[in-house]
């Protein structure tokens, strides 16, 4: 998701549905439900339910009954999920871009 | 009330209308003038009207409606499963869309609440945008709070809040509270901020003026930066000037022009400041480089001290098998064992077990076992602890020679 901008296209890994699943459902702030974030995250609900699924298990996400129907909400462990993500992300970048080439240090003359 | 309907796949041609508008799938409206609904106007799969449209309120489920003019609602325009495009204008009062929602003209209302993705070619208006996928606007964007799960494209901004999961690329503007990204975050234009938060890369292209910044992976500046307290996780770079209290830096830092802060320094790896850096004190893993340095209290160096014209702080403490080229001015300087350096003037110069400079200046000097310096000048003291030497013999003055910096 990083590279989510024109003219640097990313091949989402799973890691990033994930964490793109997350993001969408925190904006929602405890209310979030199955199609909404669907729109978000650009995801069939099918597809989506197992992702849902997965982020429930390991307690990254939550659910509650509103009016019926399953609204969604993020955990404090899935906002640490999301921290080292984009940190992690940030470094990947950093550490696939070639060495600054003209970095200049005060090197004594 | 009266209903007029539309039935399913229905060409119909319609002006002004008392009471509601029921539109069934695949239709299309030619309008007379404009198409004014004075009550609801519900559309039912995907849709077309041809000309401007006016209504009490507006609601879409399953399927796209497009409006190929402008679109004011006086209440709430609401879409669930379904989208709307409008060519013109728009204006409602809330507007909550489920997939998306695309506008050609100015869009304003108090809310906006789009699942999937708004686009916008000209300025957009509100209180409020909360996005769940991608927003991307051409023109100037002014709102109170902006949240977006994904993407967000903007141009200028005037903004309180701005909180995003994935990435963010704007021109420039004013976000005057705070910028949460979740992934990367770039300027084009200058900005202005209360505070920034950016879980992996900042950058900025154009100058950046504002309060906190806090990047977890890398932050860069390609021009002048003001800040108050700095935090980057892993590189930082300014390509102008950097200005601000607080600096701490994980990984690398560079400066190409001067760092001016008022409090303390903490790089964990290696700081480069291509001009004059200040600051109240300084704790520096690796190496520390600039053209001239100057902290008011307390500098400890890991590494290596490299400067052109010198290194100054009230107390200076060099680190085991730590490096200093160029001189080194304090009140109290302390080398460690086996670290070597250059000039050193201070009121008290002390260097560690076999630590080695060129020219010690000061009023006390110590040197520990086996230390040795070319040259020591002093007006109170001089220790030499066992094997310790001094190649010309010391000279003992009256006063001191006029230090640099």
């Amino acid at each position: 998701m990083l590279n989510d901008s024109p003219g640097s296209p990313r091949r989402r890994e799973v890691s990033d549905l994930y964490a793109t699943v997350l993001e969408v459902v925190k904006r929602y702030h405890g209310a979030a439900r199955i199609t909404r974030i669907s729109y978000g995250a650009g995801m069939p609900v099918d597809r989506l339910r197992n992702f849902v699924e997965r982020l429930q298990s390991l307690g990254l996400l939550r659910s509650e009954e509103v009016d019926g129907r399953p609204v969604y909400d993020i955990t404090p462990r899935g906002q640490e999920f999301l921290d080292t993500y984009w940190k992690m992300r940030g470094y990947i970048e950093v550490l696939e871009q070639p060495p600054d080439p003209d970095r200049r240090g005060v090197r004594r003359r | 009330m009266t209903e007029t309907r539309v039935p399913r796949g229905g060409k119909v041609r319609l002006g002004a209308l008392a009471g509601d508008l029921r539109v069934e799938r695949d239709s299309q409206i030619e309008v007379e003038g404009a198409l004014a609904v004075s009550g609801r106007a519900r559309f039912e799969g995907d849709a077309e009207v041809r000309g401007d449209m006016e209504c009490g309120s507006f609601r879409s489920e399953d399927g796209t409606v497009r409006v190929r003019g402008h679109l004011f609602v006086v209440e709430d325009l609401e879409t669930h499963d379904g989208a709307v495009e409008v060519e013109g204008e728009l204006k409602a009062r809330h507007v909550d869309a489920d997939r998306g929602l695309t506008v050609q003209g100015a869009a304003a209302a108090e809310t906006f609440d789009v699942g999937g993705r708004l686009e916008g070619a000209q300025t957009l208006a509100a209180k409020k945008v909360s996005v769940g996928g991608k927003f991307r606007l051409a023109g100037k964007l002014t709102a109170d709070t902006v949240e977006a799960g994904g993407s967000v494209d903007l141009r200028e901004v005037d903004l309180e809040t701005l909180e995003v999961g994935g990435v963010v690329r704007l021109a420039g503007g004013v976000v005057r509270s705070s910028i949460e990204v979740g992934g990367k975050f770039s300027s084009d234009a200058p900005i202005e901020f209360g505070k920034i938060e950016v879980g992996g890369i900042a950058q900025f292209h154009e100058t950046a003026k504002g309060g906190d910044i806090e990047a977890g992976g890398m932050m860069s500046a390609d021009r002048d930066l003001t800040f108050e307290d700095l935090e980057i996780g892993g590189l930082g770079t300014i390509g102008g000037n950097g200005k601000g209290r607080n600096v701490e830096v994980g990984g690398r830092f560079t400066v190409r022009g001067s760092l001016e802060i008022t409090g303390k320094l903490e790089v964990g790896g290696q700081i480069s400041v291509g001009e004059l850096l200040t600051g109240n004190s300084a704790e520096v893993g690796g190496t520390i480089e600039a053209r001239k340095a100057v902290f008011a209290s307390d500098a400890e160096i890991g590494g290596a001290v490299v400067t052109r014209e010198g290194f100054k702080a009230a107390r200076i403490s060099l680190g085991r098998k730590s490096r200093a080229t160029g001189p080194l001015v304090g009140g109290r300087i302390e080398i460690d064992t086996r670290a070597r350096a250059e000039d050193l003037y201070g009121d008290t110069v002390e260097l560690g077990d076999k630590a080695e400079a060129r020219r010690v200046v000061a009023r006390r000097v110590s040197l520990g076992e086996g230390a040795s310096a070319a040259e020591v000048v002093y007006t109170e003291t001089l220790e030499l602890k066992a094997g310790a030497s001094v190649r010309s013999p010391p000279q003992k003055v009256a006063t001191l020679p006029a230090f640099p910096l």
